[in-house]
């Protein structure tokens, strides 16, 4: 038997010296053209404004580790996620297995032998087999799942095949080293497949034979390895490398925070925010080339969804292109009805497995449209009316408590020591449809004895319409404004019905020094359910749905208020939509979309109200006035009129 | 008092019914009127103006003048004007009034009131009451100076009588070698129907954005205005969406209708809409938004879907 | 080619109240129908057929707020004739006459009416006062011989016109000619670099008196409420025995 102490392999063995030395160089030579075109790259991202990366190592090294390492965005019941687990895994393990094979070779003590090389042999084994699945299985689904969203470069066959060839000359080489050194069974048990392949495929061929055969594959592998390097930056595999540098590199900012802009650069520039390739900054230039076209993004986006000249995925792609060309007007790739699609929803950023920001490039290219006058149409005049009546329906500001009357809703000024703030928002102030949200919340505050009040006519459009459709400086009018106003009557703790104003007020007004308790009004409903100061309604014995609001779900991350509050859980015939909670599928109105005009036979409430009646529901219930107000024109299309939407709080207060 | 001169509209076969109003506001104001027409062939239409009490049928008749071309137009006017010592020249607002009579009035010096729906007499001066903001005030202005151009509303005065003895026809001389020639007529795209005229219609059905299509539009809203005889309107959504002709848009920016019925489908009665409808007699509007603001203004609201209910009421009219 | 807009000043239509006989006017803005008549001078020039916009409108110093929104759509120079009095369609078109002897443009272009006023008059008397061809209502421009001839089609009573009228000529807007851009503060800040002539009546050589005047204002009486009904059968019942309209 063989001392298991002993058990090892040789190195280069087969390779003569002058061999090694071309080896070397070789592969010396390849990486450096890997590392010269990263170079070519980086100084591509150092054309755009300095900084915006993340400082804090906590949060980086964090994020490596969860994102990079973990692939949490990564896990899916797909096969493309299988898949990638299979090709990652084998890919990092194979690679970590040959550079600790390097350093026993050419460090001072060799530790390559022994219990450890067994194990470390089987490991390598098991995983270049998941490594090889994962090719194969890479490539039937290209071949077979034609997926539009994959996308098909010429360099995506040449990846694949070049990987199935690492992995398959791989295990040639160590099947064929195993064959001719004449490896002991005990030992050649081990390197599990190099075995089978000996007592297989080998089986009975000459050890000199072997020999040769050894050396040709030795270097077919090597070759193979030197392409690898050399083409890493012209195919997906660069994803590798950029992936892990935005994932490190990424802002840490709350999801439906935009970035503020500054008056004194605006003045200096002229521009307000992209124009030029070059007015980005170097995270979002780098971002770009971290994409690896999965296409996750675009299979999430309603707009795609809906036949909208929008896809997530060509937004980067196109920026990427313009970028590798030397480009710089950003319009002239991307057009303006692109950038005006965008509902803001969030859906890529979240998919995205190397956290890109999509909408932030929408975000700042829409700013440069303001900022050029290329906006007109209802939109332009929702921006107007946000400027000059302080709401985009255009009504007059002293009307903000209409829907109030008969409900003798205490206002700040007639009672200034209250605990809450209910901020009611333009859409629940002055659309007839929203305004019952605003009743009904008044009404079940009050019933619960919540010692709250509305600012009334003080309260003045949060301006996120304006941000989101992109004058980020009539939004800053807004904040401000708003600010002082909070700021005067001493509040603290806010509850609203919308989760736009909701997002805007949270993660958004702290930018200009707002800093306020903010809660979605299904929280705090949930809250006083909980506690008994109201009572939940039992089901109607009808089949009802949730439709999660992006701004509150995705972006905000809540979804169990509001299933709380319906009694979702004691509800036999609740039933979830498929895409719904943090996953859920948008109505369309974010980004400012509820004022741009949408063909018929792209209408994103239409998709979404198909799948919500496809659950078989019969109420739809929802927690925003937008999606209220989508879901019930999207239902109208319907043949069945019974369907309607129905607020949160009007819900609750449906009692048996 | 001098005689005033009224402009008649006609659409080169007849007379335009609505632009007699004018009539009634010269027969208000007092003294003799006599009525104008240009245009080429006008022999027909000139006869049939006899019977309105005017003083004279004035007529220019030249190949010149076939076509509405506002620079000639107003040139004849300005100048049978100044020879029979007009200080008053009426007509009724349309969009050929409108195009005309200003330039008109500045070749004689003279300031215009638009849309004249009813005059004040106070200590022997005149003044006159008109829409301004979309119809939501109205102002009362007077006007001075030697001669003065005004239009009517024609929805806001009943037609004249067309029984008095026939008055003569006389022809006005002109030098129409000497007519401005900056401006060419090239072409014009009429809408045919059998239907009554809009603005003069007894009844008018209306549409709004939740008609859908054209198909839907003509089906719906122009079946009920068959079954009831009368006219279609439409608002500034439904002609944006292509669902009716510019021609049919009522409101601020469109036409004005003061009918005896008027039936607003699927319209939410945005103020600018509500604005060219006001006056009209008896308004039923039929929308499934309980909250429209058009049932503001509606003498008979009836919440509920369009698609369900017209049907029915086209049925239920066909029959009775 | 150089385009003459004239807009005008008008209180701010959401926001019109009447307080003791008269208009209150707690905001203005541009009239709409002249921001259509800017923007399509704005496109005729991104089309290369223009090579300056000149802006004009008559009032008191506040306008200039309005015309520096009218500099921040793209109008490259702006004039304001110094006169707050009320005037009327026939003294503004005088006055407008004597800009456009002292500007020669190739063409004018303004709203079809103000919407404060509904008048619909200034742009035909000011083409009559110059004895220029005039096309009124327009939703559609077109130049033509290397920009001797506008074609423009007309919105009217019975459908649509086409006319082609020699320049230079007046021109006034409908408003389905376009939709005007939105402007930004940051496109407002840009502006206030643009340079604001200030001329009076003297100056244009031009003295002009109101013929017209404004005695009061009003609201009209509220029409009666009305009644809701249930069904097709009550609707007709009601319009037949009721309004006696059917």
């Amino acid at each position: 038997m063989t001392d298991i102490n002993n058990a090892t392999r040789e190195v280069f063995g087969n390779i003569a010296p002058w061999m090694r030395v071309v080896f070397f160089i070789m592969i010396a030579a390849s990486i450096a053209v890997l590392v010269w075109q990263v170079a070519a790259r980086v100084l591509l991202w150092r054309k755009g404004q300095q900084g915006g990366f993340e400082r804090d190592w906590r949060v980086w090294s964090r994020r490596l580790v969860e994102y990079a390492l973990a692939q949490k965005r990564v896990h899916k019941k797909s096969l493309g996620a299988l898949l990638h687990m299979l090709l990652f895994s084998g890919f990092v393990v194979l690679t970590i297995g040959t550079t600790l094979l390097a350093i026993a070779y050419d460090g001072p003590y060799y530790f390559h032998h022994g219990w450890y090389y067994l194990i470390y042999e089987l490991t390598m084994d098991v995983f270049g087999v998941a490594f090889i699945t994962g090719c194969l299985l890479a490539m039937y689904r290209r071949a077979f799942q034609r997926k539009p969203s994959l996308g098909h470069n010429r360099s995506d066959w040449w990846l694949l095949w070049l990987l199935l060839s690492l992995g398959v000359t791989g295990f040639a080489v160590e099947a064929l080293r195993m064959y001719y050194t004449q490896v002991q069974p005990d030992v050649a048990h081990w390197s599990i497949v190099g075995w089978l392949i000996d007592v297989t495929l080998l089986r009975g061929i000459d050890v000199g034979r072997a020999q040769t055969m050894h050396l040709a594959a030795w270097w077919v592998h090597a070759i193979l390895v030197a392409a690898f390097f050399a083409t890493i930056p012209v195919n997906r595999f660069l994803h590798v490398i950029t992936g892990p540098l935005n994932i490190a590199g990424r802002p840490e900012r709350p999801m439906g925070a935009l970035v503020p802009l500054k008056m004194e650069e605006v003045e200096q520039t002229g521009r307000t925010g992209v124009h030029e390739l070059s007015d980005f900054n170097r995270q979002q230039l780098l971002s770009l080339d971290s994409c690896m076209e999965c296409g996750r993004c675009e299979d999430a986006c309603p707009a795609t969804a809906t036949g909208k000249p929008l896809s997530p995925k060509a937004v980067v792609i196109d920026l990427r292109n313009l970028m590798s060309l030397g480009g710089e007007d950003v319009h002239r790739t991307i057009h303006d009805e692109t950038l005006w699609a965008c509902t803001m929803c969030q859906a890529c950023v979240q998919e995205c497995p190397v956290l890109i920001g999509h909408v932030d490039l929408i975000s700042d290219m829409r700013r440069d449209l303001i900022g050029e006058g290329k906006l007109s149409g209802p939109p332009a005049r929702a921006l107007q009316q946000i400027g000059s009546q302080s709401n985009p329906y255009g009504r007059s500001n002293s009307e903000r408590l209409a829907w109030a009357e008969g409900l003798q809703v205490p206002t700040a000024e007639s009672n200034p020591s209250f605990e809450y703030l209910l901020w009611v928002g333009c859409a629940a102030s002055f659309d007839p449809r929203a305004q019952k949200v605003a009743r009904a919340t008044a009404q079940l505050l009050k019933e619960a004895g919540v010692n709250f009040v509305v600012l009334g006519k003080e309260e003045t459009c949060t301006g996120d319409p304006a941000r989101r459709i992109g004058d980020e400086f009539l939004f800053q009018q807004r904040a401000r404004t708003n600010v002082e106003t909070l700021t005067r009557r001493k509040v603290k703790k806010i509850v609203t019905p919308c989760p736009h104003c909701y997002n805007t007020l949270k993660n958004e007004y702290p930018q200009f020094g707002g800093q306020y308790e903010v809660q979605h009004h299904s929280t705090l409903l949930a809250e006083l359910v909980g506690a008994g100061r109201l009572s939940n309604s039992s089901s109607n014995g009808e089949p009802i749905t949730l439709h999660d609001p992006c701004y509150l779900a995705r972006v905000n991350g809540e979804v169990d208020a509001t299933r709380a509050v319906i009694g979702a859980a004691n509800d036999a015939q609740y039933r979830e939509m498929p895409r719904c909670g943090k996953k859920t599928f948008c109505c369309g109105a974010g980004g400012g979309r509820m004022w741009f005009e949408e063909a018929p036979s792209q209408r994103v409430s239409h998709l979404r109200s198909q799948e919500a009646l496809a659950t078989g529901a019969r109420t739809v219930a929802t927690a925003c006035p937008f999606c209220l107000n989508m879901m019930t024109d999207g239902m109208a299309g319907t043949t069945l009129p019974s369907c309607y939407s129905t607020a949160r709080g009007e819900l609750v207060d449906r009692r048996p | 008092m001098a005689e005033s001169l009224i402009l008649i509209e006609h659409d080169r076969q007849q007379v335009k019914r609505p632009s007699l109003h004018a009539i009634t506001l010269a027969q208000q104001l007092g003294g003799e009127y006599a009525l104008l027409v240009l245009g080429h062939g006008m022999d027909g239409i000139a006869a049939s103006l006899v019977s309105y009490g005017a003083s004279a049928v004035v007529v220019a008749d030249d190949p010149a003048l076939a076509e509405p071309l506002a620079d000639r137009y107003a040139t004849v006017i300005a100048e049978a004007a100044r020879k029979r010592g007009t200080k008053t020249i009426l007509g009724t607002s349309s969009t050929f009034s409108k195009d005309v009579l200003p330039r008109a009035a500045a070749l004689l010096d003279a300031p215009m009131i638009t849309d004249v729906v009813a005059i004040e007499e106070t200590d022997g001066s005149i003044s006159y009451r008109r829409p301004i903001n979309a119809g939501s005030m109205f102002a009362m202005v007077k006007v001075e100076g030697d001669r003065r151009v005004l239009t009517v509303r024609a929805t806001a005065f009943e037609p004249p009588a067309a029984n008095a003895a026939p008055c003569p026809i006389s022809h006005f001389d002109f030098d129409a070698a000497s007519l401005p020639n900056g401006m060419q007529f090239i072409s014009r795209e009429e809408r045919k129907s059998d239907r009554p005229d809009l603005t003069e219609a007894r009844v008018v059905v209306s549409g709004g954005r939740p008609l859908k299509d054209k198909e839907t539009f003509e089906r719906l809203v122009g079946g009920l205005a068959d079954a009831l005889g009368g006219a279609i309107g439409a608002t500034r959504a439904a002609v944006d969406a292509g669902m009716a002709p510019n021609d049919y848009q009522i409101g601020q920016t469109g036409k004005i209708v003061a009918p005896e019925l008027y039936i607003a489908l699927g319209i939410s009665g945005a103020i600018q809409h509500l604005a060219g409808i006001k006056d009209s007699r008896i308004i039923v509007a039929i929308n499934k938004d309980p909250d429209a603001p058009i049932f503001q203004m509606a003498t008979y609201a009836l919440v509920g879907d369009l698609y369900q209910i017209v049907p029915q009421l086209i049925e239920s009219i066909r029959r009775a | 080619m150089k385009i003459l807009v004239s807009f005008k000043s008008v209180p701010d239509p959401n926001d019109v109240a009447v307080a003791g006989g008269a208009v209150s006017t707690p905001k203005s803005v541009i009239n709409s129908f002249d921001e259509i008549a800017i923007e399509e001078a704005l496109r005729i020039r991104e089309r290369g057929e223009a090579t300056e916009i000149v802006g004009a409108t008559i009032g008191a110093p506040a306008v200039d707020e309005q015309i520096r929104a009218a500099l921040a759509m793209g109008v490259d120079r702006a004039v304001r004739i110094d006169d707050s009095r009320a005037l009327d369609p026939y003294a503004v078109s005088r006055i407008l006459g004597a800009m456009v002897k002292k500007e020669a443009p190739h063409v004018v272009i303004m709203g079809k009416q103000a919407v404060d006023d509904d008048s619909n008059q200034v742009g035909q008397m000011l083409a009559g006062l110059l004895g220029w061809p005039q096309a009124t209502f327009v939703s559609k421009i077109e130049f033509l011989d290397n920009k001797t001839r506008a074609r423009c089609t007309r919105e009217t009573d019975a459908g649509l016109e086409v006319v082609e009228v020699n320049l230079p000529a007046i021109i006034t807007t409908d408003l389905r000619l376009n939709e005007p851009r939105y402007v930004s503060l940051p496109g407002l800040i840009k502006a206030r670099r643009k340079p604001i002539e200030v001329l009076t009546c003297d100056q244009l050589g031009v003295t002009v008196r109101p013929l017209t005047t404004v005695l009061s204002i009003a609201r009209p009486p509220k029409r009666a409420a009305g009644t809701r009904v249930e069904s097709v059968e009550e609707l007709i019942t009601k319009l037949k025995q009721e309004a006696k309209v059917l």
